[in-house]
Protein backbone atom coordinates (compact mmCIF):
# COMPACT_ATOMS: atom_id res chain seq x y z
CA UNK A 1 0.00 0.00 0.00
CA UNK A 2 2.79 2.24 1.10
CA UNK A 3 4.91 1.19 -2.51
CA UNK A 4 1.06 2.28 -4.32
CA UNK A 5 0.80 6.12 -2.52
CA UNK A 6 4.74 6.58 -3.29
CA UNK A 7 4.31 5.48 -7.14
CA UNK A 8 1.03 7.48 -7.12
CA UNK A 9 2.74 10.45 -5.73
CA UNK A 10 5.28 10.37 -8.18
CA UNK A 11 3.21 10.00 -10.67
CA UNK A 12 1.05 13.16 -9.85
CA UNK A 13 4.36 14.62 -9.95
CA UNK A 14 5.00 13.67 -13.09
CA UNK A 15 1.81 15.13 -14.32
CA UNK A 16 2.09 18.82 -12.67
CA UNK A 17 5.64 19.11 -13.64
CA UNK A 18 4.05 18.55 -17.16
CA UNK A 19 2.90 22.33 -17.81
CA UNK A 20 4.87 23.57 -20.07
CA UNK A 21 6.03 22.06 -23.23
CA UNK A 22 8.38 24.26 -23.97
CA UNK A 23 11.53 22.22 -22.04
CA UNK A 24 15.05 23.31 -21.44
CA UNK A 25 14.21 27.08 -20.09
CA UNK A 26 16.71 26.39 -16.94
CA UNK A 27 17.68 30.04 -15.90
CA UNK A 28 20.36 29.38 -14.45
CA UNK A 29 23.47 29.86 -17.16
CA UNK A 30 26.74 28.81 -17.10
CA UNK A 31 28.91 26.49 -15.59
CA UNK A 32 28.06 23.14 -13.87
CA UNK A 33 24.87 24.12 -12.29
CA UNK A 34 23.41 25.59 -15.11
CA UNK A 35 23.81 22.53 -16.98
CA UNK A 36 22.42 20.69 -14.55
CA UNK A 37 19.63 22.60 -13.78
CA UNK A 38 19.14 22.76 -17.79
CA UNK A 39 17.83 18.84 -17.87
CA UNK A 40 15.85 19.33 -14.61
CA UNK A 41 13.87 22.74 -16.22
CA UNK A 42 12.46 20.64 -19.12
CA UNK A 43 9.64 18.36 -17.82
CA UNK A 44 9.70 16.36 -21.34
CA UNK A 45 13.23 15.36 -20.62
CA UNK A 46 12.82 14.41 -16.69
CA UNK A 47 9.98 12.00 -17.86
CA UNK A 48 11.87 10.40 -20.75
CA UNK A 49 14.87 9.89 -18.76
CA UNK A 50 13.03 8.52 -15.81
CA UNK A 51 11.05 6.46 -18.30
CA UNK A 52 14.64 4.99 -19.75
CA UNK A 53 15.28 3.73 -16.00
CA UNK A 54 11.82 2.41 -15.33
CA UNK A 55 11.91 0.66 -18.60
CA UNK A 56 15.21 -1.02 -17.94
CA UNK A 57 14.00 -2.12 -14.02
CA UNK A 58 11.81 -3.93 -16.08
CA UNK A 59 14.46 -5.70 -18.52
CA UNK A 60 16.15 -6.46 -15.49
CA UNK A 61 19.71 -6.79 -14.48
CA UNK A 62 22.07 -6.79 -16.26
CA UNK A 63 20.31 -4.88 -19.37
CA UNK A 64 18.81 -2.68 -16.64
CA UNK A 65 22.26 -1.04 -16.68
CA UNK A 66 22.80 -0.76 -20.02
CA UNK A 67 20.83 1.34 -21.48
CA UNK A 68 21.73 3.88 -19.13
CA UNK A 69 25.20 3.19 -20.44
CA UNK A 70 24.15 3.32 -24.03
CA UNK A 71 21.99 6.89 -23.35
CA UNK A 72 24.47 9.34 -22.66
CA UNK A 73 26.82 8.00 -25.51
CA UNK A 74 24.63 8.09 -27.89
CA UNK A 75 23.06 11.46 -26.75
CA UNK A 76 26.49 12.84 -27.07
CA UNK A 77 26.55 12.73 -30.49
CA UNK A 78 23.12 14.63 -30.81
CA UNK A 79 24.78 16.98 -28.68
CA UNK A 80 27.28 17.39 -31.10
CA UNK A 81 25.26 17.52 -34.28
CA UNK A 82 23.33 20.40 -31.93
CA UNK A 83 26.33 21.95 -31.07
CA UNK A 84 27.81 22.31 -34.55
CA UNK A 85 24.22 23.20 -35.99
CA UNK A 86 23.72 20.23 -37.92
CA UNK A 87 19.82 20.95 -39.07
CA UNK A 88 17.19 17.93 -37.24
CA UNK A 89 14.06 18.13 -37.99
CA UNK A 90 11.54 17.75 -35.35
CA UNK A 91 13.49 17.52 -32.76
CA UNK A 92 10.97 18.74 -30.29
CA UNK A 93 8.05 16.52 -31.65
CA UNK A 94 10.46 12.97 -31.41
CA UNK A 95 11.13 14.46 -27.65
CA UNK A 96 7.56 14.77 -26.76
CA UNK A 97 7.12 11.24 -28.97
CA UNK A 98 9.84 9.91 -27.12
CA UNK A 99 7.90 10.80 -23.60
CA UNK A 100 4.69 8.69 -25.63
CA UNK A 101 6.87 5.51 -26.18
CA UNK A 102 8.88 4.94 -23.50
CA UNK A 103 5.88 5.71 -20.95
CA UNK A 104 3.81 2.87 -23.10
CA UNK A 105 7.02 0.60 -23.03
CA UNK A 106 6.70 0.76 -19.48
CA UNK A 107 3.26 0.91 -18.90
CA UNK A 108 3.19 -2.37 -20.94
CA UNK A 109 5.87 -3.92 -18.86
CA UNK A 110 7.60 -4.77 -23.24
CA UNK A 111 10.30 -6.93 -22.46
CA UNK A 112 11.78 -6.46 -25.50
CA UNK A 113 15.08 -8.30 -27.14
CA UNK A 114 18.11 -6.02 -25.55
CA UNK A 115 19.07 -4.52 -28.70
CA UNK A 116 15.28 -3.37 -29.42
CA UNK A 117 15.48 -1.61 -26.57
CA UNK A 118 18.73 -0.45 -26.77
CA UNK A 119 18.27 0.85 -30.55
CA UNK A 120 15.07 2.46 -29.45
CA UNK A 121 16.39 4.78 -26.79
CA UNK A 122 19.63 5.41 -28.66
CA UNK A 123 17.30 6.42 -31.58
CA UNK A 124 15.89 9.11 -28.86
CA UNK A 125 18.71 10.01 -27.30
CA UNK A 126 19.97 11.77 -30.66
CA UNK A 127 17.31 14.26 -29.95
CA UNK A 128 17.53 14.71 -26.45
CA UNK A 129 21.13 15.78 -26.89
CA UNK A 130 20.51 17.74 -29.76
CA UNK A 131 18.40 19.96 -27.81
CA UNK A 132 21.22 20.28 -25.04
CA UNK A 133 23.78 21.01 -27.64
CA UNK A 134 21.84 23.50 -29.14
CA UNK A 135 20.66 25.80 -26.31
CA UNK A 136 24.07 25.58 -25.15
CA UNK A 137 24.15 29.61 -23.79
CA UNK A 138 27.03 31.26 -25.34
CA UNK A 139 29.69 31.71 -23.31
CA UNK A 140 29.38 29.61 -20.89
CA UNK A 141 32.05 27.05 -19.46
CA UNK A 142 31.23 24.51 -21.66
CA UNK A 143 33.52 21.58 -19.62
CA UNK A 144 31.77 22.25 -16.78
CA UNK A 145 28.13 22.55 -18.45
CA UNK A 146 28.27 19.87 -20.06
CA UNK A 147 29.65 17.68 -16.99
CA UNK A 148 26.48 19.14 -15.78
CA UNK A 149 24.13 17.90 -18.02
CA UNK A 150 25.51 14.52 -18.44
CA UNK A 151 25.20 14.04 -14.70
CA UNK A 152 21.03 15.37 -14.51
CA UNK A 153 20.52 13.32 -17.23
CA UNK A 154 22.53 10.19 -16.15
CA UNK A 155 21.08 10.80 -12.40
CA UNK A 156 17.62 10.60 -13.77
CA UNK A 157 17.84 7.72 -14.96
CA UNK A 158 19.29 5.77 -11.88
CA UNK A 159 16.28 7.63 -10.44
CA UNK A 160 14.22 6.13 -12.32
CA UNK A 161 16.10 2.55 -11.72
CA UNK A 162 15.87 3.32 -8.14
CA UNK A 163 11.77 3.63 -8.17
CA UNK A 164 11.65 0.51 -10.80
CA UNK A 165 13.10 -1.35 -8.20
CA UNK A 166 9.66 -1.83 -6.56
CA UNK A 167 8.34 -3.94 -9.64
CA UNK A 168 9.25 -6.86 -7.62
CA UNK A 169 6.37 -6.27 -5.34
CA UNK A 170 3.43 -6.42 -6.98
CA UNK A 171 1.66 -3.19 -5.55
CA UNK A 172 5.41 -1.65 -7.18
CA UNK A 173 4.83 -3.64 -10.52
CA UNK A 174 1.17 -1.90 -10.41
CA UNK A 175 2.81 1.76 -9.53
CA UNK A 176 5.22 1.57 -12.08
CA UNK A 177 3.18 0.71 -14.89
CA UNK A 178 0.67 3.52 -13.86
CA UNK A 179 3.60 5.80 -13.54
CA UNK A 180 4.58 4.83 -17.41
CA UNK A 181 1.10 5.15 -18.49
CA UNK A 182 1.04 8.32 -16.91
CA UNK A 183 4.21 9.63 -18.74
CA UNK A 184 3.03 8.43 -21.76
CA UNK A 185 -0.04 10.99 -21.37
CA UNK A 186 2.58 13.62 -20.39
CA UNK A 187 3.63 12.89 -23.56
CA UNK A 188 0.48 12.97 -25.85
CA UNK A 189 0.34 16.41 -23.86
CA UNK A 190 3.85 17.76 -25.03
CA UNK A 191 2.61 16.66 -28.41
CA UNK A 192 -0.58 19.16 -27.96
CA UNK A 193 0.97 21.45 -26.87
CA UNK A 194 3.64 21.61 -29.70
CA UNK A 195 0.80 21.12 -32.49
CA UNK B 1 42.29 -1.33 -32.11
CA UNK B 2 46.27 -1.07 -32.59
CA UNK B 3 45.52 1.97 -35.09
CA UNK B 4 43.26 3.86 -32.64
CA UNK B 5 45.97 3.94 -30.03
CA UNK B 6 48.24 4.78 -32.44
CA UNK B 7 46.08 7.79 -33.70
CA UNK B 8 45.64 8.74 -29.97
CA UNK B 9 49.39 8.71 -29.96
CA UNK B 10 50.01 10.85 -32.83
CA UNK B 11 47.72 13.60 -31.76
CA UNK B 12 49.98 15.70 -29.70
CA UNK B 13 52.64 15.11 -32.56
CA UNK B 14 50.36 16.75 -35.13
CA UNK B 15 49.60 20.00 -32.71
CA UNK B 16 50.72 22.98 -34.45
CA UNK B 17 52.81 25.20 -32.22
CA UNK B 18 51.78 28.35 -30.09
CA UNK B 19 52.14 30.53 -27.52
CA UNK B 20 52.12 29.05 -23.90
CA UNK B 21 48.68 29.96 -21.88
CA UNK B 22 48.72 29.76 -18.14
CA UNK B 23 45.13 29.03 -16.61
CA UNK B 24 45.39 28.55 -12.72
CA UNK B 25 42.82 25.98 -11.82
CA UNK B 26 41.55 28.89 -9.81
CA UNK B 27 42.20 32.03 -8.30
CA UNK B 28 44.68 32.23 -5.99
CA UNK B 29 45.98 29.24 -6.82
CA UNK B 30 49.60 29.60 -7.70
CA UNK B 31 52.83 27.67 -7.73
CA UNK B 32 53.82 24.32 -6.48
CA UNK B 33 49.99 23.46 -5.08
CA UNK B 34 48.65 25.56 -8.39
CA UNK B 35 50.15 22.96 -10.48
CA UNK B 36 49.30 20.19 -7.95
CA UNK B 37 45.69 21.16 -7.93
CA UNK B 38 45.80 21.72 -11.95
CA UNK B 39 44.29 18.33 -12.97
CA UNK B 40 41.47 18.22 -9.79
CA UNK B 41 40.20 21.36 -10.94
CA UNK B 42 40.18 21.79 -14.74
CA UNK B 43 37.00 19.94 -15.41
CA UNK B 44 38.96 19.00 -19.01
CA UNK B 45 41.60 17.20 -17.22
CA UNK B 46 39.59 15.44 -14.21
CA UNK B 47 37.96 13.87 -16.85
CA UNK B 48 40.88 12.84 -18.51
CA UNK B 49 42.47 11.22 -15.26
CA UNK B 50 39.32 9.95 -13.99
CA UNK B 51 38.93 8.27 -17.37
CA UNK B 52 42.61 6.86 -17.13
CA UNK B 53 41.81 5.86 -13.55
CA UNK B 54 38.60 3.74 -14.29
CA UNK B 55 40.26 2.15 -17.14
CA UNK B 56 43.13 0.78 -15.56
CA UNK B 57 40.99 -0.18 -12.81
CA UNK B 58 39.24 -2.15 -15.12
CA UNK B 59 42.22 -4.04 -16.51
CA UNK B 60 43.53 -7.36 -15.04
CA UNK B 61 46.42 -6.60 -12.08
CA UNK B 62 49.62 -7.05 -14.63
CA UNK B 63 48.46 -4.32 -16.83
CA UNK B 64 47.84 -1.45 -14.07
CA UNK B 65 51.32 -0.73 -13.48
CA UNK B 66 52.11 -0.72 -16.91
CA UNK B 67 49.50 1.41 -17.23
CA UNK B 68 50.15 3.84 -14.89
CA UNK B 69 54.00 4.26 -15.70
CA UNK B 70 53.06 4.86 -19.44
CA UNK B 71 50.85 7.66 -18.03
CA UNK B 72 53.85 8.73 -15.74
CA UNK B 73 56.17 8.44 -18.68
CA UNK B 74 53.68 10.58 -20.75
CA UNK B 75 53.71 13.30 -18.67
CA UNK B 76 57.32 13.45 -17.96
CA UNK B 77 57.93 13.41 -22.00
CA UNK B 78 54.53 15.86 -22.47
CA UNK B 79 56.93 18.47 -19.81
CA UNK B 80 59.58 17.71 -21.17
CA UNK B 81 58.53 19.11 -24.09
CA UNK B 82 57.06 22.18 -22.92
CA UNK B 83 60.81 22.86 -20.83
CA UNK B 84 61.91 22.96 -24.53
CA UNK B 85 59.56 25.87 -25.27
CA UNK B 86 57.13 23.35 -27.05
CA UNK B 87 53.50 24.69 -26.53
CA UNK B 88 50.66 23.32 -28.97
CA UNK B 89 47.68 25.17 -29.86
CA UNK B 90 45.16 22.20 -29.71
CA UNK B 91 46.56 20.61 -26.41
CA UNK B 92 42.96 20.56 -25.11
CA UNK B 93 41.04 19.18 -27.90
CA UNK B 94 43.74 16.57 -28.64
CA UNK B 95 43.66 15.66 -24.25
CA UNK B 96 39.93 15.44 -24.61
CA UNK B 97 40.06 13.46 -28.12
CA UNK B 98 42.07 10.85 -26.34
CA UNK B 99 40.01 10.96 -22.96
CA UNK B 100 36.61 10.27 -25.12
CA UNK B 101 38.14 7.05 -26.53
CA UNK B 102 39.92 5.82 -22.78
CA UNK B 103 35.95 6.93 -21.20
CA UNK B 104 34.54 4.96 -24.15
CA UNK B 105 36.53 2.19 -23.56
CA UNK B 106 35.89 1.80 -19.59
CA UNK B 107 31.58 2.08 -20.76
CA UNK B 108 32.33 -0.82 -23.12
CA UNK B 109 34.17 -2.50 -20.11
CA UNK B 110 35.96 -4.58 -23.19
CA UNK B 111 39.26 -5.74 -22.44
CA UNK B 112 42.12 -3.68 -23.73
CA UNK B 113 45.37 -5.22 -25.56
CA UNK B 114 48.22 -4.68 -23.12
CA UNK B 115 50.02 -2.47 -25.82
CA UNK B 116 46.82 -0.43 -26.57
CA UNK B 117 46.29 0.40 -23.08
CA UNK B 118 50.01 1.75 -22.32
CA UNK B 119 49.59 3.84 -25.63
CA UNK B 120 46.36 5.30 -24.56
CA UNK B 121 47.98 5.77 -20.49
CA UNK B 122 50.99 7.39 -22.94
CA UNK B 123 48.46 9.98 -25.02
CA UNK B 124 46.78 10.89 -21.89
CA UNK B 125 49.82 11.70 -20.09
CA UNK B 126 51.53 13.09 -22.91
CA UNK B 127 48.27 15.29 -23.78
CA UNK B 128 47.64 16.39 -20.53
CA UNK B 129 50.69 17.22 -20.21
CA UNK B 130 51.22 20.24 -22.85
CA UNK B 131 47.79 21.25 -21.51
CA UNK B 132 48.85 22.29 -18.40
CA UNK B 133 52.08 24.46 -20.35
CA UNK B 134 53.06 27.36 -17.58
CA UNK B 135 53.37 30.82 -19.41
CA UNK B 136 53.83 34.66 -18.20
CA UNK B 137 55.96 33.98 -15.09
CA UNK B 138 59.58 33.15 -14.42
CA UNK B 139 61.49 29.96 -15.94
CA UNK B 140 61.76 29.10 -12.26
CA UNK B 141 58.48 29.75 -11.27
CA UNK B 142 56.94 27.75 -14.33
CA UNK B 143 59.09 25.00 -13.18
CA UNK B 144 57.50 24.57 -9.86
CA UNK B 145 54.24 24.81 -11.45
CA UNK B 146 55.18 21.59 -13.99
CA UNK B 147 56.88 19.91 -10.78
CA UNK B 148 53.43 20.74 -9.08
CA UNK B 149 51.14 19.31 -12.14
CA UNK B 150 53.32 16.42 -12.41
CA UNK B 151 52.80 15.41 -8.97
CA UNK B 152 49.17 16.54 -8.70
CA UNK B 153 48.45 14.29 -11.88
CA UNK B 154 50.06 11.42 -10.46
CA UNK B 155 48.68 11.67 -7.53
CA UNK B 156 44.65 12.14 -8.70
CA UNK B 157 45.23 9.05 -10.99
CA UNK B 158 46.84 6.91 -7.80
CA UNK B 159 44.24 8.22 -5.82
CA UNK B 160 41.21 6.84 -8.26
CA UNK B 161 42.66 3.88 -8.63
CA UNK B 162 42.71 3.00 -5.52
CA UNK B 163 39.10 3.51 -5.05
CA UNK B 164 38.19 1.47 -8.14
CA UNK B 165 39.99 -1.39 -7.61
CA UNK B 166 37.98 -2.14 -4.69
CA UNK B 167 35.11 -2.35 -6.72
CA UNK B 168 34.13 -6.15 -7.31
CA UNK B 169 30.37 -6.56 -6.77
CA UNK B 170 28.81 -6.17 -9.94
CA UNK B 171 27.04 -3.33 -9.40
CA UNK B 172 29.99 -1.58 -9.11
CA UNK B 173 31.78 -2.69 -12.00
CA UNK B 174 28.33 -1.71 -13.42
CA UNK B 175 28.36 2.24 -11.86
CA UNK B 176 31.86 2.30 -13.11
CA UNK B 177 31.16 1.76 -16.68
CA UNK B 178 27.76 3.95 -16.09
CA UNK B 179 29.99 7.13 -15.32
CA UNK B 180 32.45 5.76 -17.99
CA UNK B 181 29.51 6.78 -20.38
CA UNK B 182 28.89 9.83 -18.69
CA UNK B 183 32.77 11.01 -18.91
CA UNK B 184 32.74 10.11 -22.61
CA UNK B 185 29.62 12.21 -23.50
CA UNK B 186 30.72 14.84 -21.52
CA UNK B 187 34.43 14.60 -23.75
CA UNK B 188 32.70 14.64 -26.92
CA UNK B 189 30.42 17.33 -26.09
CA UNK B 190 33.16 19.56 -24.96
CA UNK B 191 35.37 18.35 -27.79
CA UNK B 192 32.64 19.18 -30.08
CA UNK B 193 31.86 22.87 -28.52
CA UNK B 194 35.74 23.54 -28.82
CA UNK B 195 36.31 22.75 -32.82
CA UNK B 196 32.71 24.55 -33.35
CA UNK B 197 33.16 27.38 -31.62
Amino acid sequence: MRLVRANLRATVLLVLTAIPAVAHTGDLSGGFLGGFAHPLFGPDHVVAMVAVGLWGAFLGPPPMFVLPIVFPLVMAVGGALGIVGVPLPAAELAIAASAIVLGLMVASAARPPLWVAATIVAAFAIFHGYAHGAELPAGTDAAAYSIGFVTATGLLHLAGIGLGLTVRWPAGRMGVRGTGAAIACAGLLFLWRLA
Amino acid sequence: MRRLAGLALALPALLPIEDACAHPPFAGATGFYGGALHPLFVPTQAIAVLSLGLLIGQQKLHLRWPMALAYAAGLGIGFAAIISAFAPQFSTEALLAVAAIVAALVALARAVPWLTACVLALAVGITLALDSSPGGISVREANVVIVGTFCGAVILLWAILEVVVIFHREWQKLGVRILGSWLAASAILVLTWRLAR
